[in-house]
């Protein structure tokens, strides 16, 4: 599970859902971080090198502990979030597997430096007792990392909300027997994390576990026993959790938490939520939120880009050409490839940038604030619908980011044939790398109108959505049934900035990384197909377009979409490099164009009085029905290859290439439809 | 009776979980079982309840709700 040097000490950091565990991660690492896949699996898991200064870092020891051991730098894992060992889905059992492995080797008498962080949250202590004690019983040594306790008495109404952090960690230490360190995960310079990292060094060094646990569980032979054995665990967790709270409670075991300062409180969460739940006004807040989302990525996102775009095409692709020059290089099909192909590739992935950022922070503080969750809520009864429940929104808004990691998400789903719907419906999401498509068409055809335009793409995307999900429903998924909804609402937060702009960062960074290759190496190919005279007798780089092998595979398929309105060779080969990646189209656009009329008087026209000339070309003067058509096309014919990659490992080979065939001839309905209908209007 | 029939911001006492047994096992280990005190905070659409538990706020969806039986609490404590 962990790949670290054998020296190194191992930390699996293990929490709830929503407890801070991954905030208290991004404090511990900073920027030393990765993710990589649990083996075996498509479950991301965060792993990073923890580093601090050991016993001379200022930090002091707990009382009454050993001191610190000389490691500085320890190796540590952000496991799934999950409320139980006993998983039900695969990301639990990511985690569920890890614990078990970890205690097996010290079962075994295995030397390894290895500790559990357990990351409670002081807010929801007996769920979060729960998990611990799950862990506890398998024999790891933990320390428990206390989060949340900034939450005020004003935004939580938990019964040990007005509790001093020192006291209910001090209280909670001697009653579990292992170190308690309340942390502010928000604070890098937080006295709390050096005293987790002396804390967790001592008992690497002088394991402590948990005392007062029940019997260690055995392997269950049925049901019964898994809830036989819960029953004593949840006893022991409010034995706890009663010992805790501050007031004298007379609850019966089994009742939690409770006192009769907080039962009726309304907290400042319960009254926003009279409005973001409330049945008539919260899917209009939900759609006003996802409306206000896509502005922000087209009012803010775009003039960034085109500033960025007019930098890397002008003066930077003029001192590569001048560069180029100097070594005897200009005009040849080293600077084509440089230029138009190198180049380009870069300044594509460089106009993404801006969006990416701007969606990676919404849907940031989207999550951070808490209001995910409660679209999870609102969206219910739409996914249900689907045979879904709620929690199929999730990987479904994060779709609209970036198909690939929504396509992870839907791991948490609890049954095989619900991630297999909410899967093969991901692809119909908008992410964002067709965002940069409609931003230059709408812009295009409708700039008094764009931001309508690409909302109401948008809202294609959705109807399609749930279209798509309805049809499998009654076709290919009778058998799905939805699950029951049980969510816990996480209190109101204002987004911590930092930890938003790291998170964006990282984000943005992976993103760079992983389709900023394939685009760049997309763009090359594409030059070079460009490049590559096919008839005639040109040269290598010289190659007029309609010689050249990407112009023939083009022209192959253009007259497929004639019925469509873009029947033409640009069109036809945009489509063709967003079957590699939509972030490419955009770039394809610019580049066929560039390539194509080298010489031409219009070359200084901009990208969008080309674009309206050829789809008005092939659309009989109905340019503007064409684009939607174009759009519509692009929304629903195929994901990128990296996400059909991801599918086929997900889904296997069958229902992949399934969907991918049925998408593709969707789509091209749908397309015909639009410019048919469109351009009769 | 049940949560969609408990009155907004009765105490109530958890009495009957009739899901399947491992939603409603899973329901157990989030913290709602037999013996637990709630109250309803909000009604949402189609059913859906918003309960608070020992500091909590679980939603749960109309299906759901109706499969959790309670009771009210008659005395303060």
């Amino acid at each position: 599970m962990l790949a670290s040097s054998p020296a190194a000490l191992r930390v699996l950091l293990v929490g709830g859902p929503n407890v801070g565990k991954s905030t208290l991660f991004n404090a511990l690492t900073g920027a030393r971080q990765h993710t990589t896949n649990a083996p075996g699996t498509t479950v991301e898991l965060a792993t990073g090198t923890w580093r601090t200064g050991g016993r001379g870092a200022g930090g002091r020891v707990l009382p009454g502990q050993a001191a610190a051991s000389s490691a500085t730098e320890r190796a540590i894992v952000d496991l799934p979030g999950t409320y139980s060992l006993l998983a039900r889905s695969a990301d639990e059992q990511v985690t569920a597997d890890a614990v078990q492995e970890l205690a097996a080797g010290f079962g075994e008498g295995r030397r390894q430096q290895a500790v559990v962080v357990v990351v409670l949250d002081a807010t929801a202590l007996s769920r979060s007792l729960y998990l611990l004690a799950q862990v506890a019983e398998t024999g790891v040594p933990l320390v428990v990392a206390l989060t949340m306790l900034d939450l005020s008495a004003a935004t939580t109404d938990s019964p040990t909300a007005t509790m001093a952090p020192e006291a209910l960690a001090a209280a909670l230490a001697a009653s579990l027997g292992v170190p308690v360190v309340p942390v502010d995960s928000r604070n890098r310079t937080d006295a709390g994390l050096r005293r987790l990292a002396h804390a967790v060094d001592a008992v690497a060094e002088h394991p402590r576990r948990v005392t007062g646990i029940p019997a260690p569980a055995v392997a269950f032979s049925d049901h019964a026993q898994e809830v036989a054995h819960a029953q004593a665990l949840f006893s022991w967790v409010e034995h706890v959790a009663t010992a805790l709270t501050p007031e004298p409670a007379s609850a019966a075991p089994g009742q939690g938490l409770r006192s009769p300062r907080w039962r009726g409180r309304r907290t400042f969460s319960d009254k926003l939520d009279t409005v973001l739940l409330n049945p008539w006004a919260g899917i209009p807040v939900f759609l006003a939120v996802v409306w206000l989302l896509f502005e922000l990525t087209t009012a803010f996102a775009a003039p960034l880009q085109g500033a960025i775009g007019q930098v890397v095409n002008g003066p930077l692709a003029s001192a590569v050409t001048w560069a180029l020059g100097q070594f005897g290089l200009a005009d040849g099909w080293v600077q084509g490839l440089l230029v138009d192909g190198l180049l380009v590739g870069v300044g594509t992935v460089a106009t993404f940038l801006p969006v990416m950022a701007v969606m990676f922070a919404a849907l940031g503080v989207l999550e951070d604030s808490g209001y995910l969750a409660r679209a999870a809520f609102v969206a219910d009864r739409a996914m249900r619908s689907l045979g879904l429940d709620g929690r199929a929104l999730l990987p479904l808004i994060v779709g609209f980011g970036c198909n690939l990691p929504a396509l992870a998400a839907t791991r948490t789903l609890p049954h095989a044939r619900q991630r297999l719907l909410t899967g093969l419906l991901i692809p119909l999401t908008s992410c964002s790398a067709r965002l940069t498509v409609y931003v230059l068409l709408a812009g295009a055809f409708f700039p008094d109108h764009a931001g309508t335009v690409i909302f109401a793409m948008y809202l294609s995307s959705v109807l399609l959505v749930l279209g798509a999900g309805l049809l499998l429903r009654r076709t290919a998924f009778r058998d799905v049934r939805s699950g029951p909804l049980m969510l816990v609402l996480p209190p109101y937060q204002r987004p911590h900035l930092r930890t938003l702009g790291m998170s964006v960062r990282l984000r943005v960074g992976a993103f760079v990384l992983r389709a900023g290759k394939i685009i760049v190496l997309t763009m090359i190919i594409v030059w070079a197909l460009m490049a590559v005279p096919v008839t005639g007798s040109h040269p290598v780089g010289h190659v007029p377009v309609a010689d050249s092998l990407y112009y023939k595979v083009a022209s192959g398929i253009a007259p497929v979409f004639t019925p469509a309105g873009f029947g033409n060779d640009h069109a036809a080969a945009a489509l063709m490099t967003g079957f590699v990646a939509k972030e490419v189209v955009v770039g394809s656009f610019a580049q066929s164009y560039a390539v194509a009329e080298p010489g031409s008087s219009t070359r200084a026209a901009g990208l969008s009085q080309r674009l309206r000339g050829s789809f008005g070309d092939s659309s009989g003067g109905h340019g503007g029905a064409a684009a939607m058509a174009f759009m519509v096309f692009l929304l629903a014919y195929t994901p990128c290859v990296a996400a059909l990659a991801e599918q086929r490992r997900l889904f296997g080979w069958r229902p992949t290439a399934s969907a991918l065939a049925t998408q593709l001839a969707g789509a091209w309905v749908l397309a015909v439809l639009v410019f048919q209908v469109g351009s009769r209007l | 009776m049940t949560l969609p029939e408990s009155p907004m911001g009765a105490a109530l006492r958890v009495t009957g979980v009739r899901l399947a047994a491992a939603d409603a096992f899973r329901l157990s280990e989030m913290g709602i079982r037999c013996g637990t005190l709630a109250h309803v905070t909000h009604y949402a659409a189609f059913g859906g309840r918003v309960i608070a538990v020992a500091g909590s706020r679980y939603a749960l969806d109309g299906g759901t709700a109706a499969l959790i039986d309670v009771e009210p609490l008659t005395c303060p404590g």
